[in-house]
Order: structure tokens, then C-alpha cells, then sequence
């Protein structure tokens, strides 16, 4: 009997946190057992930032990360959050498709085995006040945490406020924030109806989460137990992405339920935001060089 | 090894636990060497580099960060003598009551307590005025350690609060509400504690010194009016909270600033006033830090050994009503705080937990409180109570002999979380004033 | 010589886990106050998260030499002479082994860092070996304490962990504390 242990950073009720328990539940029906996997949900083992590098170390034998949040170590982790690239959900999945092979095999010279991978809910803006044009996010307080969201606000002419997530609920009940960039789902648990009153659901970009295993520990197993996990993933892959397109409508149906205002974006503001796109589209391919080039190429001709 | 039963290991590793305190090894250290048994028996993973990543990890926190400020603001409040006289403008107005300045750590520990979000560092300001003031006096030792360590906790149930913020983000409630969760709760601790405190004085006369002479009304006042300036800071870093002006963890950095201006005006910034107040409040924030690292290493291990989630398991096996499900989670939460720290406990149990109290109908905002009175606990029971090691260091008394005086404090927060249990009200009222749905 | 170096080394440290107190509290004030004129550190709360961590390990080695690192008393303040001292010798042996194993691992994180370049994941792309260097150092330096304070109390000294001078009642020490020294 082996036992795994696979941390993840969401809390245990979020919809990623669930489809990892009944992956580890079908892992473990499928080897009657000799496998047991314990997820770690709520960052309870490692905290986010950490989890690549202790499945990597061999840490933990498995992990499930927002890989987007590395984009700072390659560019091409960052795929999934240029903006305006993949904004609905069989988008996504097309540039999952597409950009799979060369992930996973960045993922491999570090000696992780990609499993599968889920998305989230698109993102949109939060804001305090109606936006009818790109200009009227001027002058926001607006939330940058990563190189992208830092950049919109920039180019916006937005005031870029460095704020910790944990912090995120108490900046905007005080003002300190008054705009940040996010799914449905994440201001539904940061409430964000109770200080701001309006969503724009430009579906900016479908960021996703990658579950990989420790190559070495993977390739220690027999073969049927590995065939389980495969075939557990394909499953658990499946299931999440019906999952958030599910849940995606949902919180946008819970965010008008408390009074917020979710409207998508005027053909005005569209536009400039597409306008932006470009530009950070541009700045990720001078990045991410031929390599990006060629995954938006498979991408666009899907 | 890898069949160890869950009992068995828990009881190896609190027998290896006593051992190495006992001995006298530094608690950080022997809570890093009980991590590292509990993995080396549980797993086959590379102890030291999770050693390092979860020490590393723990200790690069922005809302840690706050914990060195508040300590610093209370080392220059310290040597500017305002503390003092803080001090002597509370303490005219207490005298006429059984067990005079003692009660003073209870109020002057719930005014810090408003702009502070820690309990050690409520406990290592209070304590740095009041502990040296009473033993001047000759009040008894137990009672002033005692009041001290309970009253710090304070710090986390009176607004705002950093495991709060930990909560709110885990259980996925509004912070704001929780933080207004805590505060009639925490008047009520205030109150239970200066009744505890009056009771125990009334049956020891002997042991509480004679009244400060008597002072006529007007002198009273004067004497107060120097509370001012320690009321105007709190007001300043409350408002700069409010107003937007700074995060829960920035205010730590405003409370710094308020601080220095006052020591500036009071005329007591010197330059080695100054350059003590820092290299002071930086080896307090070492020591802690240093047991934080190696509670957060001992905190993944024991997320590898399983007996967290095997404890909480066990209570959700036992079809409770609320009131058993709230005292079973008490009795956990009471084991566990002995071991562990606050933040760490919140983290651990609130996968199992939360879903059961959810399922048990339990409101999360109050939850939330009910949770932070027993991470207050975890403050001031042995062998691994923040508020403990501060008081250890402050007063050269042994963990075990502040445990002792705090025991009586410890009892009190048990009263009050039988009370909110019994009275939701108490907890709830302020959130819902502000949020009717 | 070798003595005044260590001194100055283990006091250095604690200077610097000073600054970075200092520091911490510089990005903040700026981060804060600079909201009101559009002024905003990137990545501000990374810079202090690492500040933290620097401040917490560069300042070990000086706060355990001062004897400010807490442990249970209970025994070893009942034991006098050659068992004190065996008893001493024990507890600084476990602390440096632990110590030693704990550096030695930080200094692999930090290098392990640094071989697959590491990088902030926050607005700026920091290296993370960098801010690794004052957790891993800080702990090296702790290490060369326990190992000088180990020499010290197996050639017969009284550990300089145990506090000013040599017969210093309670009430000294809470008046030390009192005056501000002794955190
Ligand atoms: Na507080
Ligand atoms: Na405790």
C-alpha cells in the first residue's frame, strides 16, 4: 500500500478542492486501496506559491496549482491569463489543447508529470462606479498582484494598489481598493457586493489550474496502478471543466442575487479592452518568443 | 512504520515533546526536533526540505510583518514614559475597586487591544507597563502574571485581529463581520475577567497592597488627561483603518509612527531610546519568529501524520446536537492549542470542521469567534502559549508557573464561550446591525 | 581575536535584522501613505514579507547569545555544577545538531533556488535566492553561536546565554527588563 500526499491551496468547498477528493476517491477505488491519496486542500500543507517546487523536491507526490502564478519563471506558464486570447470555455479548452504539449514538456525537464487540468470562472472587473468607456477606469484604486493585472492598470491609467488577497475583503469595505480584476467566484467569497455594486463580465481571460505528480514517483508504481490514475484524471479533468461552467453561471446568478449590478461590457468598453489585449498579447509573445508564437498559432487555426 | 496506529504516534510524540522541553532544550527547537519525528515515523519523504519550505514559508508573511511593528510601537510607548503615565491615568479610577490596579492589564490590554492584532504583542506592551508598576506595589505575583496573559489575549477578539483575517479567508465569511463578531464578546471577557478579579481579591484581602493615597476628583482628571495622547493613537491608527488610509497590517505601521511622534513632542526620542526601542523589539520578534518557524515545520508534519484530521473525523463521527458538536470542538480545540499555535489550528481543522458546523447548522460568523476564544486559550496553555513566553521573558518566571497563574483566565474564556454558545446574541448582534440580511 | 570577531559577527547580524525592521515599517508608511498621492511600491508587500524573514534569522544568533531564546527551566535552574554543566552540554548538543541539520537545508533551499532560478511570483520577477540569503545566513551564523557557546561550556564556563552578571535576582532582572534591555 502507498500513500500520497497532495496539497492544494483552495479552501476544501471550492469546486477545484472537490474534484481532487473524488480523483484521490477514484484512485483509490480503482486499486482497491493500494493507493491512498490525501489531499491537503486550504493551503493546509504547503501554501500556493510553494507547491510546484515540494512536488518537484518530492516534498509531496503530487500537486494542484494555478500554474499562471509561475509565469514569472516562464512565460509560457502564463499563457492562460494573456487577455482577451481564450474568453470563453471552449476557448480555453482549444488553448489548453493547444498549448498542452509544450507545457507538459516544460513541466517534464522539472520532472512533473502534467495530469490534468481545470479551469476557473472568467475574469471580470469589480468596480465602484458604472464604466461605459475603457477611460472611465482612469484614477481607480485599482488591485495589481501579478505582472498582467499591474500592466492593465498602466495602460488604463488606473492607480496600481498592492493588496494581499487575505487583505482584499477589508481594503474594499475601507476604500483602499475600489477595482480589481477576478471571476465571479472569487468576489462571491471576498463579498465583494457589500462595498462595490457593479461587475463587468468582460471574461478578460479563463485562468487554470494543472494537477502533476512527481515524475519518479509516478514511474515507481506498477503498471495498472498507473493506468488508474490516468484513467482518474481524464475523468476528474471532465468533471471540472462541467463543473465551472456551471458554477461560472451560478455565482454571476448568486453576484445579481445580492445586488450587484452584472452587466457585460458596453461595445465601447469592449473595445478598448480588446485594444488593451493586444498590447499585453504583444508583450507576452516578445516574452514567451517562438514558442508562444507557435502555440497561438495551433491555437488560432483550431 | 508506516502502520503506527494514530494513538500510539500521538502519544510518542508527546512523550518525545515533554522530554525535550524538559531537558531544557529551546521550545522552538524541540517543537522543530517533535516535526521531525512525527515525519521520520510517518513518511519516507525528505524531512529537511520541508524543513526548510515550511519554514521559509511561515516566516516571509506580509501579515506576520505586523507582529514586529506592534512590538516595536510598545518598546518606544515604553521608554517615552507615556506608557507610565497611561498607567497613572487609569489606575486613579480603579482604585476604589477590589483588586485596584490589577485591573488595569484588563483595560489597558482591551484599549491595545483595539489598535493591535496580535496577543503576544498586546500582552508584551501591557505587560512592559503594568508588570513592573504592580511589582513595585507589591501586588501578587500570580494574580498580575495571571490578568496579564489572559487579558493579552484579548488582542485577537477585540478588532482587529490577524487570525480573524485567517479565519474569514478559510471559512469564506466576511471579515468585517467577524471582526465586529469579536467585540461585545470581548467586553464580555473584560467584564468576566475584572469580576474574577474582584471575587479573588475579596477573598484575599492580605494579598492586595493598601490604596494609592486618595486623589480629590480634579486631580483625577489631570492624572487622566495624560491617557490622552494614548487614546488619541489608538483613535489615529483606528481611524487610518477606517478611513482607508491603511490595511489591517499597515495600521501596525501607523501605530509605529504615532508612537515616534509622540516620544517626539514628550521630548523622551533620543537617540539611544530610539536604537534600544529597535534592536529590543527586534530580538522579542526573534525569539517568536523562531518558534513560529518551527511550529509551522511541526504543523506540516503533523498534516502528514494524518492525527488532525483523525481527531476531527472522530468528533464529526459522533451525531451531535450544536451544543455537543460546540463542546466536543472545545475539548479538541483546547488539546490541540496546547501543541500548536493559533493560526495553525484555524488552518489544520477547518477542512473537517467547518463542513460539519456548517451541517449542524452553527452560524460561521459566530463560529469564527468561538474559534478565536479558543486560539485565545492556546495563548496561555502549556507547553506552547505565545503569551506564556512572552510573560516567560518579561518575568523570568518559568512557562509552567505563568501557565499556573493563567489557569483561573483560562477558565474565564471557557465560561465565555459557554456563554456565547448559550447567548448567540452577543456575538451576533453587531453583525447583523451592520448586515440585516 | 577569534572572540571579538564572533562577537562582532553575531551583533553585525542582529544590526542588520534591525534595518530590516526599519524597513519593514519604511514600506509600509510609503505603501500606505503613497495610496493618497498615486505613489505605489510594486510588489511592496513582498519586499516586506522578505524583510520579515531576514529580520527573523539575521537577528537569531545576537537574541540567543543575550539569552532571550525561551526554554523550559525546570529542571536545569535544580542542577548545580558538574550535572548542570552535562545537562547544559546535552541541551546546547541537541540544539546545534538540529541547528546544523536545519542550515544545512537552508542553504540548500537557497541554492536550489538559485540552480533553477527561482523567481517571485508577484509584479516584480525578484530572484529568490536573494531574500534566501538572510534566512540561510541567518541560520549559519546561529549555528557558529551554538558551536562557540558549546566550546564555551565544555571547557567549564558559565553559558553567556544565562544573563548579565552572574547573580542577578528576579527583581534586577525585571528592572533590566524594565529599563528597556532585555526585551
Ligand atoms: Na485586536
Ligand atoms: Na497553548
Amino acid at each position: 500500500q502507498t500513500k500520497w500526499n497532495l496539497p492544494a491551496a483552495y479552501p476544501a468547498d471550492n469546486p477545484h478542492s472537490e474534484n481532487l477528493i473524488a480523483f484521490a476517491k477514484d484512485v483509490e477505488a480503482a486499486t482497491s486501496g493500494k493507493l491512498q491519496i490525501t489531499v491537503h486542500p486550504g493551503a493546509s500543507l504547503f501554501k500556493a506559491p510553494d507547491i510546484k517546487r515540494a512536488v518537484v523536491t518530492g516534498q509531496a507526490q503530487m500537486g494542484e496549482v494555478l500554474l499562471s502564478i509561475h509565469e514569472n519563471e516562464d512565460p509560457l506558464f502564463g499563457v492562460d491569463v494573456v487577455p482577451f486570447l481564450a474568453t470563453s470555455f471552449p476557448d480555453a479548452m482549444k488553448l489548453y489543447q493547444a498549448s498542452k504539449p509544450a507545457i507538459a514538456k516544460k513541466l517534464d525537464a522539472q520532472g512533473l508529470k502534467l495530469l490534468f487540468v481545470v479551469p476557473w470562472a472568467p475574469q471580470g472587473v469589480y468596480v465602484n462606479k458604472p464604466l461605459a468607456t475603457i477611460e472611465d477606469m482612469k484614477g481607480l484604486k485599482w488591485r495589481a498582484y501579478n505582472v498582467g493585472t499591474a500592466r492593465i492598470g498602466e495602460l488604463v491609467g488606473a492607480q496600481s494598489v498592492t493588496i494581499q488577497a487575505a487583505e482584499l475583503p477589508q481594503a474594499l469595505a475601507t476604500g483602499v481598493v475600489n477595482s480589481f480584476m477576478s471571476s465571479g467566484g472569487t468576489g462571491y467569497d471576498a463579498k465583494a457586493w457589500e462595498s462595490l455594486k457593479y461587475f463587468y463580465d468582460v471574461q478578460a481571460w479563463i485562468p487554470k489550474d494543472y494537477t502533476f505528480v512527481n515524475k519518479a514517483a509516478f514511474d515507481a508504481l506498477d503498471k495498472p496502478t498507473q493506468e488508474a490514475i490516468l484513467k482518474a484524471a481524464a475523468t476528474a479533468e471532465t468533471r471540472g471543466w462541467k463543473a465551472w461552467q456551471d458554477k461560472s453561471t451560478w455565482y454571476l446568478d448568486q453576484l445579481k442575487a445580492k445586488g450587484m449590478n452584472v452587466e457585460p461590457p458596453s461595445p465601447a468598453l469592449k473595445a478598448g479592452f480588446q485594444k488593451i489585449g493586444e498590447q499585453l498579447t504583444a508583450d507576452w509573445l516578445k516574452k514567451a518568443g517562438a514558442d508562444g508564437q507557435a502555440i497561438v498559432d495551433a491555437y488560432k487555426k483550431m | 512504520m508506516a502502520n503506527l496506529g494514530m494513538i500510539e504516534l500521538s502519544f510518542i510524540l508527546l512523550g518525545v515533546m515533554i522530554l525535550l522541553l524538559g531537558s531544557g532544550i529551546w521550545i522552538a527547537v524541540s517543537l522543530g526536533l517533535v516535526g521531525f519525528v512525527a515525519m521520520a515515523l510517518t513518511t519516507s519523504l525528505p524531512l529537511g526540505a520541508v524543513l526548510a519550505t515550511t519554514t521559509w514559508s511561515a516566516s516571509a508573511s506580509w501579515t506576520l510583518a505586523a507582529l514586529p511593528l506592534f512590538i516595536w510601537m510598545g518598546e518606544i510607548l515604553f521608554r517615552t514614559k507615556l506608557s507610565e503615565e497611561m498607567f497613572r491615568g487609569l489606575s486613579p479610577w480603579v482604585q476604589w475597586l477590589p483588586g485596584r490596579l490589577t485591573h488595569v492589564n484588563v483595560i489597558g490590554c482591551g484599549i491595545f487591544a483595539a489598535v493591535s492584532g496580535s496577543s503576544a504583542a498586546t500582552c508584551a506592551t501591557i505587560g512592559k507597563i503594568a508588570l513592573p508598576e504592580l511589582d513595585k506595589r507589591g501586588y501578587d505575583k500570580g494574580l498580575s502574571l495571571g490578568s496579564l496573559a489572559g487579558s493579552g489575549t484579548l488582542g485577537l477578539l477585540i478588532p482587529p485581529s490577524i487570525p480573524m483575517v485567517v479565519y474569514a479567508v478559510t471559512a469564506n465569511v466576511s471579515v468585517l463581520q467577524v471582526f465586529l463578531g469579536g467585540f461585545l464578546p470581548g467586553v464580555l471577557v473584560m467584564v468576566l475577567y475584572s469580576g474574577y478579579i474582584i471575587i479573588w481579591s475579596l477573598l484575599n484581602p492580605s494579598k492586595i497592597p493598601p490604596r494609592d493615597p486618595p486623589m480629590p476628583f480634579r486631580q483625577k482628571l489631570r492624572e487622566s488627561s495624560k491617557l490622552v495622547p494614548c487614546l488619541l493613537l489608538i483613535f489615529a491608527v483606528f481611524l487610518s483603518l477606517v478611513l482607508g488610509f491603511a490595511t489591517a497590517t499597515e495600521c501596525a505601521a501607523w501605530g509605529v509612527t504615532g508612537a515616534l511622534l509622540l516620544a517626539w513632542w514628550s521630548g523622551t526620542l533620543t537617540r539611544k531610546n530610539f536604537l534600544e526601542s529597535i534592536m529590543s523589539a527586534t530580538r522579542l520578534t526573534c525569539m517568536i519568529m523562531l518558534i513560529l518557524a518551527g511550529a509551522a515545520y511541526t504543523t506540516a508534519a503533523m498534516a502528514y501524520t494524518g492525527i488532525p484530521a483523525a481527531l476531527a473525523t472522530w468528533v464529526q463521527g459522533q451525531q451531535l446536537t450544536p451544543g455537543m458538536l460546540a463542546l466536543y470542538l472545545s475539548v479538541m480545540y483546547i488539546i490541540l492549542g496546547c501543541l500548536i499555535d493559533g493560526i495553525s489550528m484555524i488552518v489544520l481543522t477547518a477542512v473537517i470542521v467547518l463542513p460539519m458546523v456548517k451541517q449542524a447548522g452553527l452560524d460561521l460568523v459566530w463560529f469564527g469567534v468561538y474559534l478565536i476564544i479558543h486560539v485565545e486559550m492556546a495563548q496561555i496553555t502549556p507547553p506552547v502559549g505565545f503569551n506564556l513566553f512572552v510573560l516567560q521573558n518579561m518575568s523570568g518566571r518559568d512557562t509552567f508557573t505563568v501557565a499556573r497563574a493563567a489557569f483561573p483566565f483560562f477558565v474565564l474564556l471557557l465560561a465565555s464561550v459557554f456563554i456565547i454558545t448559550e447567548y448567540p446574541e452577543i456575538v451576533m448582534f453587531l453583525p447583523k446591525l451592520a448586515f440585516p440580511d | 581575536m577569534l572572540r571579538r570577531a564572533l562577537d562582532l559577527l553575531y551583533l553585525g547580524a542582529g544590526y542588520a535584522a534591525g534595518i530590516f525592521l526599519v524597513a519593514i515599517f519604511a514600506i509600509m508608511m510609503v505603501m500606505s501613505v503613497g495610496r493618497q498621492f498615486a505613489i505605489n511600491i510594486p510588489a511592496g508587500d513582498d519586499f516586506a514579507s522578505w524583510c520579515m524573514a531576514a529580520m527573523a534569522f539575521l537577528g537569531l544568533a545576537h537574541t540567543f547569545k543575550r539569552g532571550e531564546m525561551i526554554r523550559v527551566g525546570l529542571l536545569l535552574e535544580r542542577l548545580h555544577g558538574r550535572t548542570k554543566q552535562i545537562a547544559e552540554i546535552v541541551a546546547l548538543g541537541i540544539a546545534t545538531a538540529f541547528i546544523l541539520y536545519f542550515t544545512r537545508y537552508a542553504v540548500q533551499m537557497t541554492y536550489d533556488s538559485w540552480r533553477f532560478n527561482d523567481v517571485a511570483q508577484g509584479v516584480v520577477a525578484l530572484p529568490l535566492w536573494i531574500p534566501q540569503l538572510g534566512f540561510a545566513g541567518g541560520l549559519a551564523i546561529l549555528s557558529i553561536a551554538l558551536i562557540d557557546e558549546m566550546v564555551n561550556v565544555v571547557v567549564g564556563n558559565r553559558p553567556s546565554y544565562e544573563l548579565g552578571s552572574p547573580d542577578e535576582t528576579p527583581d534586577e532582572f525585571i528592572e533590566r527588563i524594565s529599563q528597556g534591555g532585555g526585551g
